[in-house]
């Protein structure tokens, strides 16, 4: 699987569900990798962030099967 | 296929209904539907219910029998039906399609939902399950989250429309102001909106619809056995269309437009041998302000990219060309999930009977109802003729 992809678009979670409650704000966003669109989160969002359509992302290796991605 | 029309319709007040049970939303909406169809039990031959998550939010399952009981119904076939937020049309269409087939003569229609008695992250939960829960809610995409991102991505696609996004919740408050079913009968302005809480950026929690305790019935016959009994404020049901897309945001082809409403359309519009300037009015699901500008555009009210534009000048209001939502919406009126098809058709009939009071508009003779599932994984809408 491409491990780099864009940002097809987002959102910033202010109101999760009981699972994710202690992790707001959190970034959802659909990432475009050239071989198709998924659902993840952006890892590590600070409020002074400026996320964007079309901003790079990378696959963080975790030990999950949850897709995380940062910034690049 | 047989013409069939709507003969009775009710609907209990919208709201935090703190002291109705279930059962008590399912008495009164439906004992006033089949009140206002002036028929007897008797000549009810199935009852179909939607509901979305009654065995989640209130450990109940098994509605039909629950509500044929609650209305005394006997030994009549009944059946649940659950698609989200589209629950209550599923439903209606189900039902229209046995009674068009011949299979019955006179069915009850309900559906209710109760939500306000639990804490918003259980109502989260419970709305996220209505997405794909392994790739989406599992992921932390909550519901608002998905309509936010669509937001986003029309933003990119078309302009930033988050002001007229605004004036949609404005304007559904206002059309709330005259509607006495209506949960919200408050008046708010756009920066109301602006500065609600942030829910899933861009929406504040003034663009989204509400947690609503409700219920709404409508008994539909075959136009013929309508008309022998004399049942002259029958209003008929001229087309209809059910139609789906990918459960998964990010499984779609597109989503500025959804897929399932343009299907869905083609085939009611075909069925009623109309298209979209034939339409006096719609109910269309407002789940989100972002929501209700696309379907105006899906809908083809608007062309793409054009509903925001359409709404800022005035075009949907109640004395617009295509009011929309003049019931206040799920924004403002509220939407108790499994009724709020059945009650976007309430508004609709009595509009089309004329009896919707400081509401009524001038021209209501045709009138359409849109109601999404999911993020508008499953849709169904329905023309109605009041001439």
């Amino acid at each position: 699987m491409n491990k780099k992809g864009t940002i097809f678009t987002y959102s910033i979670v202010y109101s999760a569900s009981e699972a994710f409650s202690d992790k707001t704000p959190y970034v959802v966003a659909i990432i475009e990798n050239g071989e198709g669109k998924f659902l993840s989160r952006i890892d590590d969002y600070k409020e002074e962030m400026n996320i964007v359509v079309g901003m790079d992302v990378e696959l963080i290796d975790t030990d999950t099967d949850i897709p995380l991605c940062k910034i690049v | 296929m047989r013409s069939v029309s709507v003969i009775g319709i009710g609907e209990t007040k919208m709201g935090r209904l703190k002291t109705q049970t279930l059962k008590d939303l399912i008495k009164e909406a439906g004992n006033k539907a089949i009140k206002d169809a002036n028929i007897e039990k008797e000549m009810i031959q199935a009852l179909y219910m939607g509901n979305f998550n009654g065995a989640y939010w209130s450990t109940q399952s098994h509605m039909g029998p629950l509500a044929s009981e609650t209305l005394g119904l006997g030994t009549i076939p009944t059946i649940r039906t659950e698609g989200a937020c589209a629950s209550g049309s599923l439903a209606f269409r189900e039902a229209l399609i046995a009674v068009a087939a011949g299979v019955y003569d006179v069915v009850l229609v309900g559906g209710v939902e109760k939500m306000t008695h639990q804490a918003t992250e259980k109502i989260t939960t419970g709305l996220a399950s209505a997405s794909d829960c392994l790739c989406e809610a599992d992921m932390g995409a909550t519901f608002p989250s998905l309509f936010a991102m669509i937001a986003n991505r029309y933003f990119h696609e078309y302009g930033n429309i988050r002001k007229e996004m605004a004036m949609a919740a404005v304007q559904n408050h206002e059309n709330a102001m005259l509607n006495p079913n209506a949960q919200m009968q408050k008046l708010i302005t756009i920066d109301d909106v602006y500065n609600g809480f942030p829910v899933a950026s861009p929406l504040t929690v003034f663009d989204c619809s509400l947690i609503t305790d409700g219920a709404a019935f409508i008994v539909i016959a075959a136009t013929d056995v309508a008309k022998d009994r004399g049942l002259n404020r029958a209003i008929k049901v001229i087309g209809s269309g059910h139609a789906g897309s990918a459960l998964t945001l990010a499984g779609k082809k597109t989503i500025t437009t959804f897929e399932s409403t343009l299907k869905a359309a083609e085939i009611a519009y075909k069925e009623a041998g109309l298209t979209a300037k034939d339409i006096d009015l719609a109910e269309v699901h407002d789940c989100f302000t972002i929501t209700q500008i696309i379907n105006t555009e899906d809908l083809g009210f608007f062309t793409k990219g054009q509903g925001a534009k359409g709404l800022a000048e005035g075009k949907t209001a109640r004395d617009g060309i295509i009011p929309i939502n003049t019931s206040g919406g799920l924004k403002a009126k509220g939407h108790p999930i499994g009724a709020t098809g059945l009650s976007q058709i309430y508004e609709i009939v009595t509009q089309l009977r004329g009896e919707a009071g400081e509401r009524q508009i001038k021209k209501a003779d045709i009138g359409l109802s849109h109601n999404l599932g999911g993020t508008a994984a499953t849709c169904v809408i329905n023309i109605f003729s009041g001439r």
